[in-house]
């Protein structure tokens, strides 16, 4: 092979897309320059003299149909794109502000790309739409660029100064301490709190933006890449210099506080973040809270808080929730260290019951910490929330003889904590310390997350239940922090390392539930570990996502061999070999977990600027750009006149009779048939205002009418009254699916064609439809697209239809991309007579899918109409023998000569 | 992969060096530049075909630079890179003729194809202007 040689197949491999389309163009060209020249010469001659030569022409139509062309690919692209963003919306999962981000660029630009392109091929007819576009992506950019609004304020405040009404500058958790403090006979430790003003003091607008940067580029899929990037966020944000008027009023506060208690006071301090205020969500155990800081290191703890806003664990999870890094303001409390005898942490009503009447208290000697790290064993007390608070439950899961609260104790803490639900007006969640004094002091208060627990049946958390039926469980035991059923193969992690390597939809086994590990919440099925309870944050968090997690199971690390599949029933406390359907089917949907996120809402606010659809009816006046509303109705009307600009291009430079011709004789329907190069037989007369399929030449073309006309159509099948019910409630909500108003334009069916190209619309009304193909030597250039959407009828049922189309059709080989009722399939670099097959298929599926409209009501019509499509299919394919020429293209004799 | 020269224009130091060194891997030529004055340097210089041009730099930003390549050399595609950029960093980019926009992070393979895409569209806007020429040469009296 010679270099040159070498160097054409190349590039004919690698070409695709719409150059390729812009080659195949050239291609098709070749043969009716005579046709073109004089298609030309009508188009100039009234309005100029000026003669073109050939290849002047065969440019000038080219451009008009490269910008065809890359309009319908920017169409596809943004309708994809658009229903990229619904299904992220409409989704279970959580989904970053960077991908709607990108959805919307990608939107955005495309749309941009249609607008240029219909404003090449119509002289500029249509600019408002420019001016539409610019207000529509103006309102996006606003409500995507918006800012939570920030309060400036105090740099430094009292805790004892704090109340509910300064929680914009002190964060909740503090806030709600503040709050606490105030009430009558409860402690809290001396502080004050570093508000959201001074963390905006210390990180200036160039940290901010380097560390959105930063975020921005992150895969935060990719483990390696989150920790790094996290890893330089915090490290910059340590090393930045803190202002010294704010370290001065640090260090005033702090030497208050020494006054107020002992010289060289210890203070703990605590991350208490802004922003974090949608019910449902946890934030727990997301940032850091340093103890036993000195003065020295006051200003480098403080730091340190503030940098673990970008932890790995925090971004993570803010990203799951939908939560935009700048949703949240980092702020700080500074406590006074109470030295404590003994901490712990108390649920005002048992998490596991709903309408619990028990108090759940879980203490350990020393500081409060460990309970909530889940590294501390705890010992379990679930007291009566009826005085005297008779203690109903005990449970000393520490190595020690003594229990670690007295009867006195527990008291104390039950009165506190139904003090404290009263003054919120919700179950509380309490973190507490008493100290070698005996007072109790409460260190956090706040609203206790309402997990509804799925296996209502399962959740005797005591005493583990064997399942009836199936195998036994192998493993039996430990404390539900999570109830649920989940299944999937076992993957032990022990370093970060291993945590690296945790893939998609394991079960997590862990030897600590420590909050580090919390990321691969977003990857695991199930969590297990030998240690923990279910106050730790890993416990928490796994309840609200809804992945069960079974703690404190002895020998988990030892006994679970990675990749063994497992079902892990964490409600029973039981854990099973293999897959065990019996159980998952008793499973219950997991929760929006995005729900009232900022992310959320943004979306929200963008669809209704980008997809719904008011430009329904071309023929009606309302059909133009000033009428626009959505980025969804820009398209709609760029792809509309692109089709007509194509069609009267030829009109408006006296060539009419020759773009549009009828399709005659004896066929179902009307069709249209419009010539773009080489699509008709030589030598038929072109002034004619119709044309036969006989005079057809078009190989894509003659395909599609092949299954068109390969059985009769029916018409439509009786309408069952829910069915009918249904379209006439759309028809009144939409009066341009009204049948009585349906305007010419709308059932015209066009064939674009040119001898091996053929795009055919067909909009019938209540649906909408596009073949196009390009059938060339050439397998690269080579391509068959179907797209199809609406239809009568609600969501629900145009989905099914969507789902019986798209199921025939992969039968065939076709590549499906399906959302909701839009389907898209396609077919790339096969031989020509593959593809003629597929062509005949999707002729025959476009004109019966029709009778669909009235009938998908239940799935047993579903499965016989998918039956009987492809047994039609098979019975056209097996009589393909018969040339594809000269065919009379008429129905009832197609099927006869079938026979 | 045709052989075709690309200039990677980018602030991020690990970035642009990670690039180049996997397009030509893949047999393009590739060089890198760290801003925008270095980038309109390399191309006053030096034969280029596509720009992949980051939108977000210190200095001469993305959509400067596109200006400057436009007028400087109109025939070289730009493929524009955004991150961080607000969405409307893309339009303007479209707007002022870049030939396409990808999104950080970015795949080899949709770079690959992005990049022959635009290569392909310059190669035959040139055998365009190639043709012309020739044409008028030939229609000249000698």
């Amino acid at each position: 092979m010679t270099g040159v040689q070498e160097f054409t197949q190349r590039t004919r491999r690698t070409v695709d897309g719409s150059v390729s389309c812009l080659q195949s163009a050239v291609c098709f060209l070749g043969k009716a320059m005579q046709r073109i020249v004089s298609f030309f010469r009508n188009m100039f001659s009234p309005v100029q003299e000026q003669r073109l030569s050939p290849e002047e022409l065969r440019d000038a139509f080219r451009k008009r149909y490269a910008n065809f062309r890359s309009l319908l690919t920017a169409n596809n692209n943004a309708l994809q794109a658009m229903a990229e963003l619904e299904k992220l919306y409409y989704g279970s999962k959580g989904y970053r502000m960077a991908v709607v981000r990108s959805k919307i660029t990608t939107i955005l630009v495309n749309v941009y790309k249609m607008i240029s392109n219909l404003l090449a091929m119509s002289d500029g007819k249509y600019k408002d739409l420019e001016t539409v576009f610019e207000r529509i992506s103006q309102d996006i950019e606003n409500i995507v660029e918006r800012r939570p609004v920030l309060h400036q304020g105090p740099m430094v405040l009292p805790l004892d100064e704090v109340k509910r009404e300064v929680r914009d500058q002190v964060g909740e958790k503090m806030a709600n301490l503040g709050e606490v403090g105030a009430i009558d006979g409860l402690v809290i430790p001396k502080g004050f709190v570093l508000t959201a003003s001074a963390t905006r003091h210390f990180l200036t607008d160039a940290n901010l933006a380097e560390i959105n940067r930063r975020l921005q580029v992150l895969d935060p899929d990719n483990l390696e890449d989150l920790y790094r990037t996290c890893e330089e966020i915090q490290k910059m944000v340590r090393e930045s210099p803190l202002p010294p008027d704010l370290e001065e009023l640090l260090y005033v506060h702090y030497a208050r506080l020494e006054r107020g208690t002992v010289p060289h006071c210890r203070v703990a301090l605590r991350s208490s973040a802004l922003g974090e205020d949608t019910a449902g969500v946890s934030f727990a155990g997301l940032y850091r809270t340093i103890l036993n800081v000195d003065r020295d290191s006051l200003v480098a703890a403080y730091k340190e808080i503030v940098a673990s806003k970008y932890g790995a664990r925090a971004i993570s999870y803010r990203r799951k929730r939908g939560y935009r890094h700048e949703d949240i303001e980092m702020c700080v409390g500074c406590l006074v260290m109470v030295d404590s005898l003994v901490s712990g942490v108390t649920y005002s009503r048992d998490p596991g019951e709903e309408e619990s009447e028990v108090i759940r208290i879980n203490a350990t000697a020393g500081i409060a910490k460990g309970v909530v790290d889940g590294t501390t064993i705890t010992d379990l007390y679930l007291v009566s929330r009826e005085t005297p608070h008779a203690v109903v439950y005990r449970e000393m899961r520490q190595d020690q003889t003594a229990s670690a609260l007295t009867y006195g104790q527990i008291k104390k803490l039950a009165e506190a904590a139904l003090r404290l639900e009263q003054h919120f007006g919700a179950p509380q969640d309490i973190e507490w310390s008493i100290d070698h004094q005996g007072t109790l002091h409460i260190l956090q208060s706040r609203p206790m997350l309402t997990v509804k627990v799925e296996d209502s049946d399962d959740d005797d958390n005591r005493t583990p239940q064997v399942e009836e039926g199936g195998e036994a469980p192998f493993m039996l035991g430990g404390i539900c922090a999570s109830a649920g059923i989940a299944s999937g193969p076992i993957f032990r992690v022990d370093t970060t390392e291993t945590m690296r390597r945790f893939p998609e939809g394991a079960v997590l086994v862990l030897e600590h539930p420590l909050p580090d590990w919390a990321p691969l919440l977003s990857r695991a099925t199930a969590v297990i570990a030998e240690h923990g309870s279910e106050a730790g944050h890993l416990a928490t968090v796994s309840r609200e996502f809804g992945i069960p997690a079974l703690f404190s199971l002895p020998g988990a690390m030892a006994g679970l061999v990675d990749g063994e599949i497992i079902t892990v029933n964490a409600g029973s406390r039981a854990i099973y070999r293999g897959r065990r359907e019996d159980l998952l089917r008793r499973r219950t949907v997991r929760k929006d977990i995005m729900a009232g996120s900022p992310v959320q809402r943004i979306v929200t606010e963008i669809l209704q600027h980008v997809t719904p659809l008011n430009l329904n009816d071309p023929a009606s006046p309302q059909f133009k750009p000033s009428w626009c509303e959505t980025l969804h109705d820009i398209t709609r009307f760029c792809h509309e006149k692109s089709v007509s600009e194509m069609f009267n291009f030829g009109q408006r430079h006296g060539f009419d009779q020759a773009a549009a011709k009828r399709l005659v004789g004896k066929v179902p329907l009307e069709w249209w048939v419009i010539d773009l190069a080489d699509g008709f037989r030589e030598g038929i007369n072109i002034e004619e205002k119709t044309v036969r399929i006989e005079d057809i030449v078009s190989v894509p073309m003659l395909a599609i009418w092949k299954g068109i006309s390969a059985f009769p159509w029916q018409g439509p099948p009786p309408v069952s009254v829910r069915g009918f019910g249904s379209i006439i409630f759309q028809s009144t909500m939409r009066p341009e699916l009204d049948p009585a108003v349906a305007s010419a334009l709308t059932v015209k069916n066009y064939f674009l064609i040119s001898e091996n190209f053929c795009n055919l619309s067909v909009r019938l009304g209540y649906h909408y439809a596009m073949i196009e193909a390009y059938l060339s030597d050439l397998l690269t250039e080579s391509y068959v697209t179907f797209r199809f959407k609406g239809g009568a009828a609600d969501l629900g049922r145009k989905a099914v239809r969507a789902r019986l189309l798209a199921d025939v059709l992969e039968t065939y080989e076709f590549r499906i991309e399906l959302e909701s009722d839009s389907l898209l399939a396609t077919l790339k670099k096969k031989p020509t007579e593959y593809l003629k097959q597929r062509l005949q298929i999707l002729g025959y599926l476009t004109l019966h899918a029709r009778q669909l409209d009235m009938v998908m009501n239940n799935s047993g019509t579903v499965g016989q109409y998918r039956d009987k499509f492809i047994a039609d299919i098979e019975e056209m394919l097996a009589c393909c023998t018969t040339p594809i020429f000269g065919e009379s293209g008429h129905a009832g004799e197609q099927e006869t000569a079938a026979r | 992969m045709r052989e075709f020269n690309v200039l990677v224009v980018d602030d991020e130091d690990e970035f642009r060096d990670l690039t180049v060194k996997r397009l030509e891997k893949r047999g393009l030529k590739a060089k890198g530049a760290a801003g925008g004055k270095e980038a309109l340097e390399i191309l006053e210089h030096s034969h280029t075909d596509v720009v992949l041009l980051d939108v977000k730099m210190p200095g001469m930003d993305g959509i400067e630079t596109l200006r400057q390549i436009r007028i400087m050399r109109p025939l070289v595609e730009v493929v524009l890179l955004t991150g961080h950029a607000s969405v409307d960093s893309g339009i303007e980019g479209m707007k002022l003729g870049a030939f396409d926009y990808l999104m950080k992070p970015i795949e080899l393979e949709p770079l690959l194809e992005k990049l022959g895409d635009a290569y392909e569209k310059k190669r035959l806007h040139q055998d365009k202007i190639e043709q012309a020429q020739m044409k008028r040469h030939l229609s000249m009296p000698s």
